[in-house]
C-alpha cells in the first residue's frame, strides 16, 4: 500500500488542503495523514484465535488565526467532509482565545535524515507469506508449553505495522517518510489452581530480521512465569530493591512525563523549577534521540516537522533539558527538542544510560532485598514524584534469589529514587521507545503484611 | 416499556449504503466456509473543548468513519476493516476476514430483517453534539471559573468538554440490521492547590449519555469545578498512610472501582472459557460474603456503560452476577457464549469498528445492604478510609491493586488525619469474603470512566454502597 504514487497523492491533497485552509482564512495551516496497514494473528493453545488485517488512514488538521489553534482529524476522506471540517475548524480557532505562543514552527530545516538513511522501514513486511506469520506465532506457544509447569496460555502473537507519515505545512513544508514495527510476544500462566501467577515476553523491533527467535521469547516468557510460583507473603520493611530493565523502562516513563515541557509550563511537574540543577547523583544521565539507527523511537521529524535530534536531559545527575515541542518551548523560552507528538510532546528513543555492571552480579552483590519484576496499578503523581504500586518479586537472601513474593506495594520518590540509584547494568535494550538497564536502588519502602 | 419513536429499526442514514450492498459483504466475507459473518459500521463525530491559562486553549471535532467485518469459524475469528466505505475497499476488507477459514462457501442464504432495540435509555433534551460551540465553551468557563475562585490556595485549573455521537449499524449473516446512535458527554476539571511551595491536585468530572441540560440540573458545571478545587485542598493536608494489614472503609460510589477491577473483569466469559480467570470453575459456588450481591446493569438510563443495543446487536441484559456471595452468571458476547453453549447477555463491546467485540461490563455495582454508614466506620477502632481511587488493576489469578487517591486515617470510630496516595492490594477471595459489612447508602462514581482490555476503551460507571473490609495490605510509608 505505501506505494510511491500514494505519498505523491498524500502529499498533494495534503497540499490542496492547507491551501484551502489559507483561503477561508486561516493564517498558518498544517495537514497531517497516516497511513497504516496493520496486521495481526493470535494463536492460543496451538489454534489461531484472531486474525486482524487492515488498511487505515487518518488525516489531521491545525489551524492557526491571529494566534488561536484549533484542530481537527478525520477518517472519511472524502472531499465535502474535508472541506466542512476545515471550514469549521477555521470557524472554531475564531472563537478560541489568543495565546501569543500559538504557531507553527518557523523556520524548519530540512530533516537530515530520511526513512532510509534512519533505517526504520522494513519493506520485506509487505511480503511474508500468511503461513510464515501463522507459522511464527504457533511456534512461539508451542515451544513454552513443552514445559511441565507452565499450565495455560494467554495465547502468543505476531503483529505488524507498517506507516506513511506525511505532513504538509503553509511554511512550505512538505514530507514524507515510511516506518515498521513488528512484535512476536507470549503470555503464559502456571501455579496451583487459586494460586495462579502469569508471565510475558514480547520482543519489538523494526525489521523482522532483527525479531528474538521464537525459541528466545519462549523460554524468557516461561522463566518469567514459573520464577513466581508458590509466592510468599513479606513483612512491610525498608530494602534495597533491584528494577528489572521492564522495571526501570516504567520509572524512566515516569520521568518522561516530569521531564516533559508541557507538564512543566502546566505546573504538574515536581522538576519544573529545577532547570540547570542536580536532580540525581553522577551515574545518572538520561538521553532522548531519535536520530539512533534503526530503534523503535527513530524518526526523521517530529508531529511539527522539526528534525528530531539528540537532547540530554540528565547528564551527571544534573537536569540539562526538558523536552518541547514548539508551543512548551515558545512558553518557556527554550528551543523544540523535536518531541511533538499531536498536542503534547512524546519520547523519541529515551533512555538512562547504562553502566558496566552484569545484573547477576547486581543481585549477587545483594545481601538481602527484591527484585522488582512487575508492578501494577496507577499510584504517580508527577507533582510530587510519589510512586506508590502494588507489586511482585522475588526476594534475595545472600546474593541470590530466595523465593517470589506478592501482595506487595512500593512506596518512594522519583526524586529520592534518581539519588538513590547505586548501580547501574550493562544490559540496555531497545525494545521499547523508553528504556533503561537494570538499576539497584538504595532502599525503599515494601509493604507486606 | 419505553417509547421508541427516535430509534428507527434498520438502516440509518451516515453511511449511504443499501441492505442489498451489506448482504453481498456478509456473504462475501463467508466466501470461503465461516459459520458467521457480521459488519459493524461506525461514523462518530467527536468535539473536545479545553481551558487553561484562563483561555479557550484549544478545540478539536474528529470524525470516525468505518467498518468492521468479522467472520466466525469454529473457534476462530477473522477481522478486517477499512475506513473506505466503497465497494471494492469493503470486498477487501471481508475477503481478509474470510481466510480463517479454508474451505467452500457452505452456509444457507439469508435475509437481512430490520429490528429495534427495547430500550431507548439516551432521550436528551439539548443534545450536545448540536449544540452551538459558545453554548458549549460557557459550560466549560463555569467550572474553570468556579474551580479558580473557590479558594486563593488554587494556583492552576484545567477544564475540558468531550462529546461524541456515534452512530453504528450491525448487520450480521442470521439476518440481524440493528441500529444504535449514542450521545456521550463529559466535563471533568482538575485543579491544582499550593501551601508553602507544596502542590496538589483535585479531579471531578460528570456526564454521560445525556444532554447539556445535565449540567445545570444533575450535577452542574459549578458542582464539578467546586469538588475538583475540595480534593486539591484536602490533599495539602494530607500525610502519607501507614504501610500494613489494617481494616479498609470502601466510600460509597467511587470504591465501585474495586468491584470493577477485583470481581467484574474475572467475570468476563472470555477469561472463565480460556480457564485463565481464578473463578472458572467457580459457577453456582460460593465466592464471597453472604451479604454481596453484584450486578452488571447496561440498561440505566443515561449511564455512560449503557446502551440500547451491545455492539454485536444484542439487546442487553440487568445481570446478577453474584447472588448472596454465590456466583450466578457471567458476563457474555457471542462467542463466548457459542462456545460455552449458553446465551449471549449483551456484554460484548468494541471500542470501534477496528476491534473485535470482546465481553466486556457497563454499569456493575454492588447492592444495597443492611447498614448505616455511621455504624460501619463506629465498628473500626484503627483503619484505613479509601475516598477516591485513581484507578486499579488485576491480575486473572484475581491479585489486585488500587490506587486510592484520597482518603482519611480511623481512629476510635471517626475519620482523622487525611492521606494521600495509598495503595490497596489484596487478591479477589480473599477480599470478597472478608466484606463484613455492606452499608444501605449505595452510590454510583464519577461518570467519567473508561475502561481498557486489550488495547481498548469503553466507557463504564461502576458502584457500591459503603463497605467494610475486615482487613487489607494498606500500601504506604514505614
Amino acid at each position: 500500500m505505501s506505494s510511491k504514487k500514494n505519498k505523491y497523492d498524500h502529499i498533494s491533497l495534503a497540499e490542496e488542503l492547507v491551501k484551502y485552509g489559507c483561503s477561508l482564512g486561516a493564517d498558518e495551516t498544517e495537514i497531517s495523514i497516516i497511513e497504516c496497514d496493520e496486521f495481526n494473528i493470535e494463536v492460543r493453545l496451538g489454534e489461531i484465535e484472531n486474525l486482524l488485517e487492515s488498511g487505515s488512514r487518518h488525516i489531521g488538521i491545525r489551524v492557526i488565526k491571529d494566534k488561536k489553534t484549533a484542530f481537527a482529524t478525520s477518517s472519511d476522506f472524502s472531499k465535502q467532509t474535508l472541506r466542512g471540517l476545515m471550514k469549521n475548524c477555521v470557524k472554531r480557532a475564531e472563537l478560541a482565545n489568543p495565546d501569543k505562543y500559538n504557531g507553527l514552527p518557523y523556520g524548519l530545516e530540512k530533516p537530515t535524515a530520511n526513512s532510509t538513511g534512519l533505517d526504520i522501514f522494513d519493506p520485506s513486511i509487505a511480503s511474508m507469506p500468511l503461513n510464515k506469520k501463522i507459522h511464527l506465532a504457533k511456534k512461539t506457544e508451542s515451544i513454552a508449553l513443552k514445559d511441565k509447569r507452565i499450565t495455560n496460555s494467554f495465547g502468543s502473537s505476531f503483529e505488524t505495522k507498517t506507516i506513511q507519515n506525511t505532513l504538509v505545512n503553509s511554511s512550505g513544508f512538505a514530507e514524507t517518510y515510511d516506518e515498521s514495527v513488528c512484535s512476536l510476544g507470549l503470555g503464559l500462566q502456571a501455579g496451583e489452581p487459586d494460586a495462579k501467577v502469569e508471565g510475558y515476553w514480547s520482543c519489538s523491533r523494526r525489521h523482522l530480521k532483527d525479531l528474538e527467535f521464537p525459541e528466545d521469547i519462549a523460554n524468557k516468557a516461561v522463566s518469567r512465569t514459573v520464577r513466581l510460583i508458590n509466592p510468599r507473603k513479606i513483612e512491610t520493611q525498608n530494602v534495597p530493591v533491584i528494577f528489572e530493565p521492564l522495571m526501570t523502562s516504567w520509572l524512566m516513563e515516569f520521568l518522561f512525563s516530569c521531564v516533559s515541557a508541557v507538564a512543566v509550563y502546566q505546573g504538574t511537574t515536581f522538576l519544573s523549577n529545577k532547570l540547570g540543577k542536580r536532580i540525581g547523583n553522577k551515574l545518572i544521565s538520561v538521553i532522548d534521540d531519535g536520530l539512533i539507527s534503526g530503534k523503535l523511537g527513530t524518526c526523521p521529524f517530529d508531529s511539527e516537522g522539526v528534525p528530531t535530534r539528540k537532547t540530554m536531559v540528565i547528564e551527571n545527575g544534573i537536569l540539562k533539558n526538558f523536552l518541547c515541542n514548539t508551543y512548551a518551548a515558545r512558553r518557556l523560552d527554550l528551543i523544540s527538542t523535536g518531541n511533538a507528538d499531536g498536542t503534547g510532546v512524546g519520547p523519541n528513543n529515551f533512555y538512562l544510560a547504562p553502566g558496566i555492571m552484569s545484573p547477576d552480579d547486581i543481585i549477587a552483590g545483594t545481601d538481602r532485598g527484591l527484585v522488582l519484576v512487575r508492578t501494577i496499578g496507577h499510584g504517580l503523581n508527577p507533582l510530587t514524584g510519589d510512586i506508590s504500586r502494588g507489586a511482585f518479586g522475588l526476594w534475595i537472601e545472600k546474593g541470590e534469589i530466595a523465593y517470589p513474593v506478592s501482595e506487595i506495594t512500593i512506596t518512594g520518590n522519583l526524586g529520592i529514587i534518581l539519588n538513590n540509584i547505586e548501580i547501574l547494568g550493562n544490559d540496555l535494550e531497545f525494545n521499547h521507545q523508553v528504556i533503561g538497564p537494570t538499576i539497584k536502588i538504595g532502599e525503599l519502602t515494601v509493604a507486606g503484611q | 416499556m419505553h417509547n421508541n419513536s427516535n430509534i428507527k429499526p434498520g438502516l440509518s442514514d451516515p453511511f449511504n449504503l443499501s441492505e442489498e450492498t451489506i448482504k453481498k459483504i456478509l456473504n462475501l466475507a463467508l466466501s470461503k466456509g465461516g459459520d458467521f459473518s457480521e459488519v459493524f459500521l461506525e461514523y462518530k463525530i467527536f468535539t473536545f473543548i479545553k481551558m487553561e491559562d484562563d483561555i479557550i486553549k484549544e478545540t478539536a471535532e474528529s470524525i470516525d468513519l468505518g467498518m468492521g467485518i468479522r467472520v466466525i469459524s469454529g473457534d476462530k475469528t477473522g477481522y478486517g476493516y477499512t475506513n473506505n466505505l466503497s465497494f471494492k475497499d469493503m470486498k477487501k476488507a471481508a475477503l481478509t476476514a474470510a481466510q480463517i477459514a479454508s474451505g467452500h462457501k457452505k452456509t444457507t442464504p439469508f435475509e437481512l430483517e430490520p429490528a429495534a432495540s427495547k430500550f431507548n435509555l439516551y432521550q436528551t433534551v439539548y443534545p450536545s453534539h448540536d449544540a452551538l460551540l459558545e453554548k458549549k465553551i460557557d459550560i466549560v468557563k463555569r467550572a474553570y471559573t468556579t474551580a479558580l475562585d473557590f479558594d486563593s490556595k488554587i494556583i492552576k485549573v484545567k477544564a475540558a468538554l468531550t462529546d461524541q455521537i456515534q452512530n453504528i449499524v450491525i448487520a450480521n449473516s442470521e439476518g440481524l440490521l440493528i441500529s444504535d446512535r449514542r450521545p456521550l458527554v463529559k466535563l471533568t476539571c482538575m485543579a491544582i492547590a499550593e501551601k508553602k511551595g507544596q502542590r496538589e491536585a483535585g479531579f471531578y468530572g460528570g456526564g454521560g449519555r445525556v444532554g447539556l441540560e445535565y449540567f445545570d440540573s444533575i450535577l452542574t458545571a459549578e458542582d464539578i469545578g467546586k469538588e475538583s478545587s475540595q480534593e486539591a485542598l484536602h490533599l495539602l493536608d494530607a500525610v502519607l498512610p501507614p504501610a500494613g494489614e489494617m481494616p479498609v472503609i470502601l466510600a460509597p460510589g467511587h470504591s465501585g472501582v474495586l468491584i470493577h477491577e477485583a470481581v467484574g473483569h474475572l467475570l468476563e466469559a472470555d477469561f472463565i472459557r480460556k480457564k485463565t480467570s481464578v473463578f472458572w470453575n467457580k459457577l453456582g459456588k460460593k465466592i464471597g460474603a453472604g451479604t454481596v450481591n453484584i450486578y452488571d446493569d447496561p440498561t440505566i438510563p443515561f449511564f455512560r456503560g449503557s446502551y440500547n443495543i451491545d455492539d454485536e446487536g444484542t439487546i442487553p441484559e440487568k445481570t446478577c452476577l453474584v447472588h448472596q456471595g454465590v456466583l450466578t452468571d457471567l458476563l457474555q458476547d457471542r462467542l463466548s457464549a457459542r462456545m460455552m453453549n449458553k446465551k449471549t447477555n449483551g456484554h460484548g463491546r468494541r471500542q470501534d469498528h477496528t476491534c473485535i467485540p470482546l465481553p466486556r461490563m457497563s454499569n456493575t455495582f454492588i447492592d444495597t445492604g443492611e447498614f448505616s454508614a455511621e455504624e460501619i466506620l463506629k465498628s473500626v477502632n484503627r483503619g484505613f478510609y479509601a475516598l477516591r481511587f485513581q484507578g486499579g488493576q488485576v491480575e486473572d489469578s484475581g491479585k489486585f491493586t488500587f490506587s486510592v487517591s484520597s482518603g482519611y486515617l480511623i481512629e476510635k470510630g471517626k475519620k482523622t488525619v487525611p492521606i494521600k496516595q495509598a495503595t490497596l492490594i489484596g487478591s479477589n477471595i480473599d477480599i470478597l469474603n472478608k466484606i463484613e459489612m455492606v452499608g444501605s447508602d449505595l452510590e454510583f462514581g464519577l461518570q467519567t470512566g473508561v475502561c481498557g482490555k486489550d488495547g481498548q476503551g469503553v466507557p463504564i460507571n461502576d458502584g457500591c454502597p459503603t463497605l467494610k473490609i475486615t482487613a487489607m495490605t494498606v500500601g504506604g510509608i514505614r
